[in-house]
């Protein structure tokens, strides 16, 4: 009889050493969560060109307003800043002055509780850069328009050729 | 009503995005005795970009030198680079960022015009 239980504990505890073995077989798939800021490019923007001395991403132009998104997953952990251009990065040589102007804004949000973002926000670079601290996790759509205008307020045509400017989208962590 | 909407664009409309991580990072002891070390992670779902510049900052946002293997990081597509930043001891109280920057092309008619930053910070 002891000979008996002895062979069913025997076999038991083997079978349960089996089951523990296929079961530390598994694949494991390994991540992590931690506060992280995602900066999205969610609309490209381009120029529009009105008229010979104005380059405008303003739709009603034919150009394009460029939407940034930054994701937080952590409240108070970041500060967006968001700049206009005032300045081409590519161009053609351009032997008189461009007044840039511009402006950016909170578009839409995850939460209604971001409303405040754009009241909230500071100025720096003489207005051409926007601060918003993100006390908020979520999504944060800013919207950056921009405006060049070639002649110092002479309105001369811009010579022909290609215009690249760049929209600065920073996630800076506090 | 929107807040659906809206989660729906925040898992799949992300076709273009840069993150750096930790968000704080710390410096560590490395195998030089006069440097520390951290090491950062960045990840590219920017398909328009595929170039990163790492830079290390106090908090004037004025450089500090420090060494890495590539200063210019190739990140392909959806893909995850690791690197790890060396900067010598008496720099290591002035270092208050470390910043990836999306390098932008210009060499072909697609030019991208939003150049992303990301800064973690130490603490």
């Amino acid at each position: 009889m002891n000979k008996l239980i002895t062979l069913f504990l025997i076999v038991g505890l083997t079978g349960c050493s089996l089951f523990s073995s296929k079961a530390q077989a598994g694949t494991n798939i390994n991540g992590n969560v931690e506060s992280r800021c995602t900066v999205n490019t969610d609309t490209a923007g381009y120029y529009g060109n009105p008229n010979a001395y104005t380059l405008t991403t303003l739709p009603a132009d034919a150009g394009q307003v460029p939407l940034v998104r930054i994701d937080t997953s952590l409240a108070n952990a970041y500060k967006a800043q968001i700049s206009y251009p005032t300045s081409f990065s590519s161009s053609p040589s351009l032997g008189d002055t461009v007044v840039w102007t511009g402006a950016v804004a909170v578009d839409q949000t995850s939460s209604s509780d971001m409303s405040g973002y754009q009241a909230a926000s500071t100025t720096a670079d003489g207005g051409a850069m926007r601060i918003y601290p993100l006390s908020i996790a979520g999504a944060t759509w800013f919207s950056v328009a921009s405006v060049a205008t070639y002649g110092g307020g002479q309105q001369k045509a811009f010579p022909g050729g290609s215009y690249t400017a760049v929209v600065v989208a920073e996630c800076i962590a506090q | 009503m929107y807040r659906p909407v809206i989660l729906w664009l925040l898992l799949c409309g992300s076709v273009a995005a840069h993150d750096m991580t930790p968000t704080y990072p710390e410096w560590k002891m490395s195998f030089i005795p006069s440097a520390k070390m951290t090491t950062m992670q960045v990840f590219n779902k920017r398909a328009d970009v595929e170039w990163y510049q790492i830079g290390v900052f106090d908090k004037d946002f004025e450089s500090i030198p420090f060494v890495t293997r590539y200063k210019i990081l190739n990140v392909k597509y959806l893909s995850r680079v690791e690197f790890d930043v060396y900067i010598s001891n008496e720099n290591t109280n002035d270092a208050e960022y470390i910043c990836s920057t999306s390098k932008l092309r210009s060499y072909d008619n697609f030019k991208p015009i939003v150049e992303s930053r990301i800064c973690s910070r130490f603490k």
